[in-house]
């Protein structure tokens, strides 16, 4: 049977969705609101006052609310991996539990903190310094839901016996969230390398942190790629779906 | 194996969405909406001395905001019964939901914390009204994809003998796109476009009303097609 399309079209449009995802989110957090890199946590209050008033918070708010369920579909793409591993479902419900719980706690949360800042010039500088704490603590510091996250998929890699992804992308994901964890100190520095902004807590983890999601990234295309036909959901759509889920008949 | 724990769990969407209706009647936050050109003192005071009609919505929606999520579950077993090479939409469809009910658990908790004690300082009770309305009226980006997940499915589904009829994904894209401009109420205080406005509010609640009834009617008919063929999301 000839086919015009790509049978894996639904896989391709998601993953495609991922670096556009990652686009408009770079640019809501650095151009636009200069959110990122991170203000100090011991900036005067007139300059906290000043940024959380900058109407250019708004903008990025409205992008943000706009995009931001394109992260279940990052993360959905994701998942899929680790469906097709000879691994517990446990790890990927695992992922999508940590994904449900981070979207809200790192990122919109912390967004509408310095949207509200921003929508209402009234609010005193107490509680805009408030809201500038809230915001940079909940997207710097969270870390619970994604270290989770990146835990069970580090694990299924390694103990997947299919070698959907290269073990050695187990050993770097274990490494990377492990690092990550090194941003825990953020609540209780105000300055330093261990602050928020901090050169180990900001910098060195975005670093680690990027560079990691592209090798992930990449890896994940060419898993997509070399996924044999015959091992599609949709290989033979007259085919009972039992043996697609793997499911017992 | 058969449909009927399928067909208990969307039956169970007529009574939250009677329930949901009667939280939105009795809420006096919305009748009218609370404009955001309020001052402080005006929140406050509406706060005082509507504080038993929101605490007791507060407590209501506490019990029933998660109380659509059947039906959304219903709707991604579906999804994955879809024939598509992977369950890659069902999976973003799921943490959609999850993510989109919190924000509204968000905004319920803020608004029944501004009644609480509405005797706080007035800034700080506006502050949470605000941050209510953003809550509940501006995160629109999860429903989108939600719906769109949902249309391209539809529009991928290879089967011979579709799980979900076209007009079905059609009308999900419609209704993202009626949902786009509540995004746009964080930047204005007045007009169509603000929370309290014809757009950002009347717009996005009507599309939400329409298109929880319309799914049902969807579902309930993809799931009777089932019949006994067996589908399990794993």
């Amino acid at each position: 049977m000839t086919r015009r399309r790509s049978r894996k079209l639904d896989q391709w449009i998601t993953f495609w969705s991922v670096p556009f995802f990652f686009t408009i989110f770079g640019l809501v957090f650095v151009p636009l609101s200069w959110m990122m890199p991170p203000r100090s946590p011991s900036a005067s209050t007139p300059d906290i006052v000043a940024f959380m008033q900058s109407h250019n918070l708004l903008v990025a708010c409205v992008l943000l609310t706009l995009a931001y369920g394109l992260a279940p579909v990052s993360n959905a793409v994701y998942l899929m991996q680790i469906k097709r591993m000879s691994v517990s479902p446990a790890f990927r419900y695992t992922l999508m539990m940590g994904a449900i719980t981070g979207a809200i706690v790192g990122m919109l949360f912390p967004m509408f903190c310095f949207g509200l800042g921003a929508f209402r010039p009234g609010y005193s500088p107490a509680v805009l310094s408030m809201l500038y704490d809230f915001g940079y603590l909940a997207f710097i510091g969270s870390l619970g839901c994604f270290c989770v996250m990146w835990m069970a998929f580090g694990l299924a890699i390694l103990l997947d016996k299919n070698n959907v992804l290269p073990k050695w992308l187990g050993y770097y994901t274990v490494w990377q969230y492990m690092s990550e964890l090194m941003a825990a100190p953020v609540w209780i520095n105000k300055s330093g390398p261990f602050a928020w902004n901090g050169l180990m807590t900001f910098w060195f983890a975005t670093a680690l942190y990027v560079s990691w999601q592209l090798v992930v990234y990449t890896c994940i295309y060419r898993s997509i790629k070399k996924q044999p036909e015959a091992e599609l959901d949709n290989a033979d759509i007259t085919r009972t779906r039992d043996s697609r889920t793997g499911a017992p008949a | 194996m058969n449909t009927k724990g399928q067909r208990i769990l969307l039956w169970t969407a007529p009574p939250a969405v009677a329930l949901l209706a009667l939280a939105y009647l009795l809420f006096p936050v919305f009748s009218p909406p609370l404009s955001p050109t309020l001052s402080a003192e005006e929140v406050a005071a509406f706060f005082r001395d509507n504080a038993t009609g929101v605490l007791g919505v507060a407590i209501l929606c506490n019990l029933i905001a998660g109380s659509l999520i059947p039906l959304f579950a219903v709707t991604a077993v579906q999804i994955s019964r879809v024939a598509t090479s992977s369950v890659v939409l069902t999976y973003a469809y799921i943490i959609c939901v999850g993510v989109g009910t919190t924000a509204f658990i968000l905004a319920d908790y803020c608004w029944g914390m501004a009644a609480f004690r509405p005797e706080r300082d007035p800034e700080l009770v506006s502050l949470l009204n605000d941050m209510a309305w953003f809550f509940f009226i501006a995160p629109v980006g999860t429903i989108i994809v939600q719906n769109l997940c949902f249309a391209l499915s539809v529009y991928l589904d290879e089967r011979p003998d579709p799980i979900f009829p076209r007009w079905a994904a059609h009308f999900n894209v419609v209704t993202a796109v009626l949902l786009v401009p509540s995004a746009f109420s964080i930047l204005v205080k007045t007009g169509p476009l603000a929370w309290d406005g014809a757009l950002s509010f009347t717009l996005r609640l009507v599309t939400f009303a329409a298109y929880i009834v319309v799914m049902f009617v969807v579902l309930r008919r993809a799931v009777n097609n089932q019949g006994s063929e067996r589908e399990v999301l794993v």
